[in-house]
């Protein structure tokens, strides 16, 4: 097919496929050049049609050259349009309902290409289900065309089933009878219920298991791999860095289970790698260091959790000044763009925001200290690698508040710290060391050294500490001294109850710049400890 | 001098001067109609959702009567006098294989079913299973958490049952001529008083195998942990029968 005529033929068709769907922001779609679709014209199969970065579609002509005397190329061109547009506006339509979906894939599969194999097959079975019920489209004709594997029979013979159209499929061959029963199972499933699509893609991983289950066999077998989906797969390429990041931020939230997202970000680590994704953010900066899902976890709850932190009397800290420039980087605030020298474009290498700096402020003025944090990592706290610590979440939620506030941040992580149990990260802005301090354990005895203590307060008037622990402490006495002696605010979070933390609390009764916060049911749902470390939060500061 | 010519001139030139006349930004939405389709999937779900509340409900009065205290103990009378219950609720309702899978899955996953308690539930599906219009049911229970005890009790004659995944205690109990397969393991008193029929064990079956089992023949496919006081019967371990044969103690392990 000329590409004159495929453009053509998008002038015409994408703004009747935008109104239908109630005009979408998503830009216009484009046609491939001739040279990326050499590949699929010399493939004797037919390729992919349809392809989805970011929010940009790409339509192969040559793809609607093989459905020629098939289908009019205008239908064509709309069906594939449809697609795209739905899985936009309605299935998965973000970045958390594909993580969502994949896991619960996961779970019935087992393994890691079959799950994301089974949830890319549900997301389209959802999307193109809405659009036939909802909007005027030639999809099913694009299905009834399509060349199909036993898989794609399958689902052709379930839309025949759902949609209540003929769209030539019936099974058969030595698998009809399993096929059957497979379609059976699969049309009873609520596609269109979005409260129920957890529960709906288990059953639809759990119909169809079998049936992938055989093509695997076949493929390692030798009867070769199977066909690419001709109307795009589904992948990270769907999402910018910004739906990445909130989806593992809702995803953190929402699932709340260490391993369950350990688990699904380490599958799709190559991709998220392959992407430029990194934990401090940004992009366009090479590959990045390796991820490591358990330091993102604590990283992206704390983020869903934004504590406020209250401002305190900070001596010489003016207000901000604009000062030099700096490159511009997706996710950076947009208030901070210097649109003159921006030339007025949003986009990374062009964009310049402007870097501030802190003025010399006259007198006192209110701002955030920074923050020294001790966590206790002795072997009565859990182990933040294995399960949800909330003492590690604490921290990391008071971490990414003072960070927030572009205050600095350093750890002191203690278990029998005389004996070399210990990990001391210095006042820095970085976010990762932080975090990944936070979440060292050494499970060993329980014994602070103030000999590590004192350098990383003395001569800061302006400091606050945080303390988080289950205050049996070896050297407890020495503590409760040592803060009697010191006039910064102190913030100190038990875990559970115990002689020691009362001892404590007695101990710290007269003190006002000391308050106390205790963490008493330390098995409670991490919601309500969340919600008890924010009040702390409103209390104390 | 109202319309008069010169102030409809001025009037004119004064549009002129602010532009084109202004446009609803909604304008197209207008010609715009949007009807929603009925698809057959919509039948479907419905009546898919309206049956598994039927067998929900009598679920629920299955317990109410028999297990009203959260407790249930397994004892041959509370056996005979739960599945009556179970049988008078389940005669009522139409409903497919798909259905009792769907339920089972129901039972562990919807917070729509209060509670689970693996007898009573066992006995209920045991009961949708033996009046179910098809002969061969499919239950796929693999990816289940909690293993279901008294499946495939009195199984009858010309039912076919295959279990996709562990059986609990006393699976396939009082047989009465069905065909029981269970594809992994399965636990306790498996074909306790089964009378006849056969039960397929493709993994390892537990103690008390076949405990007064009047006829019928299980076949286990990998190890038998210990027999029961068998009465009459066949029972095989990885094809060799081992009942009846030498003299072996009921449950010694071997």
């Amino acid at each position: 097919m000329k590409e004159e005529h495929s453009k053509a033929l998008m002038d015409s068709v994408w703004p009747r496929v935008k109104r239908k769907h109630l005009f979408p922001e998503i830009p216009v779609p484009k046609v491939a050049e001739p040279a990326e679709s050499t590949e699929i014209e010399a493939a004797p199969k037919e390729g992919v049609g349809l392809e989805m970065k970011g929010k940009q579609m790409t339509i192969h002509p040559a793809f609607l050259t093989q459905l020629k005397g098939k289908m009019s190329d205008e239908d064509a061109m709309e069906a594939l349009l449809d697609h795209g547009v739905t899985h936009y506006t309605f299935c998965p339509w973000d970045f958390y309902t594909y993580l969502m979906l994949y896991a619960e894939s996961k779970r019935v599969m087992t393994d890691k290409d079959l799950a994301k194999q089974v949830a890319n097959h549900f997301i389209d079975v959802v999307s193109d289900t809405h659009c036939v019920k909802k909007k005027k489209t030639e999809i099913p004709q694009l299905y009834r065309h399509l060349t199909k594997g036993v898989i794609e029979e399958t689902m052709v013979s379930l839309y025949q089933e759902i949609w209540g159209m003929d769209l030539g499929c019936s099974p058969s061959g030595k698998r009809k009878k399993t096929r059957e029963a497979v379609i059976r199972r699969l049309t009873r499933i609520p596609y269109l219920d979005r409260t129920r699509w957890p529960e709906s893609m288990q059953r639809f991983a759990r119909s169809i298991k079998p049936l992938l289950l055989e093509q695997q066999e076949e493929e390692k077998g030798g009867t070769g791999k199977g066909d690419n989906n001709p109307l795009g797969d589904h992948d990270l390429n769907h999402y910018s860095h910004e739906e990445i990041d909130q989806g593992l931020r809702d995803y953190a939230r929402k699932s709340m289970v260490l391993p369950e997202f350990r688990e699904v970000v380490e599958d799709l680590a190559d991709e998220l790698k392959e992407a430029g994704y990194s934990m401090e953010g940004g992009m366009g900066r090479g590959r990045g260091s390796p991820l490591d899902a358990d330091i993102l976890f604590y990283m992206k709850l704390a983020e869903s959790y934004s504590l406020p932190v209250r401002k305190t009397i900070v001596e010489k800290k003016g207000s901000l000044h604009p000062h030099s420039h700096s490159p511009w980087e997706v996710g950076s605030p947009y208030h901070d763009v210097d649109v003159w020298t921006s030339f007025g474009k949003v986009m990374p290498g062009i964009t310049q925001i402007w870097k501030k700096r802190e003025g010399k402020g006259r007198g006192k003025v209110e701002g955030v200290p920074d923050c020294l944090i001790a966590v206790d990592s002795s072997g009565s706290m859990i182990n933040p690698r294995k399960t949800l610590s909330y003492a590690v979440l604490g921290a990391a939620c008071a971490a990414d508040a003072y960070l927030r506030n572009d205050s600095r941040v350093a750890v002191y992580n203690f278990s029998d710290a005389p004996m070399g149990g210990k990990e001391v990260l210095d006042y820095t802005k970085k976010r990762e060391m932080i975090y990944r301090s936070l979440c060292k354990y050494f499970g060993g005895g329980t014994a602070l050294d103030l000999e590590d203590l004192i350098p990383l307060v003395q001569n800061r008037k302006n400091l606050d500490l945080f303390v988080i622990t289950d205050m049996k402490i070896t050297n407890l006495e020495t503590l409760i001294g040592y803060f009697a002696q010191i006039n910064n605010r102190i913030t100190a979070v038990h875990i559970g109850e115990n002689p020691y933390s009362s001892r404590f609390e007695k101990a710290a009764e007269n003190k006002k710049n000391i308050s106390l916060f205790a963490v008493k049911r330390k098995e409670d749902i991490p919601n309500i400890v969340l919600g008890k470390i924010k009040e702390y939060f409103r209390e104390t500061f | 001098m109202k319309g008069s010519p010169q102030r409809k001139e001025r009037t004119s030139r004064h549009s002129e001067r602010r532009g084109p006349a202004l446009q609803n930004p909604f304008q197209e939405f207008q010609s715009y109609s949007f009807s929603t389709k009925n698809i057959p999937l919509d039948r479907i779900v419905q009546s898919t959702e309206a049956v598994m509340d039927q067998i929900r409900l009598g679920y629920e009065k299955l317990l109410e009567e028999e297990a009203k205290e959260l407790v249930w103990m397994v004892q041959y009378n509370t056996i005979i006098k739960a599945y009556e219950v179970a049988e008078r609720y389940v005669r009522e309702i139409d409903y497919s294989a798909e259905d009792i899978e769907d339920f089972c899955f129901a039972l562990e996953n919807t917070q729509k079913i209060p509670y689970l308690i693996p007898g009573p539930a066992g006995l209920y599906i045991s009961a949708l299973c033996n009046y179910a219009k098809e002969e061969e049911i499919v239950l796929k229970l693999s990816e289940l958490k909690t293993e279901i005890n008294l499946l495939g009790f009195r199984l009858t004659k010309g039912k076919r049952l295959l279990i996709e995944g562990d059986g609990g205690d006393f699976t396939g109990i009082g047989l009465e001529g069905g065909d029981l397969v269970v594809e992994g393991n399965a636990k306790n008193w498996t074909g306790a008083g089964m009378r006849s029929g056969k039960i397929l064990v493709k993994k390892n079956i537990g103690l008390h195998t076949g405990e007064w089992m009047m006829g019928g023949e299980i076949h286990v496919g990998g190890r038998v942990r210990g027999l029961g006081n068998i009465v009459e019967g066949k029972v095989f371990e990885r094809e060799k029968m081992v009942f009846p044969g030498k003299v072996r103690p009921p449950n010694m392990y071997y």
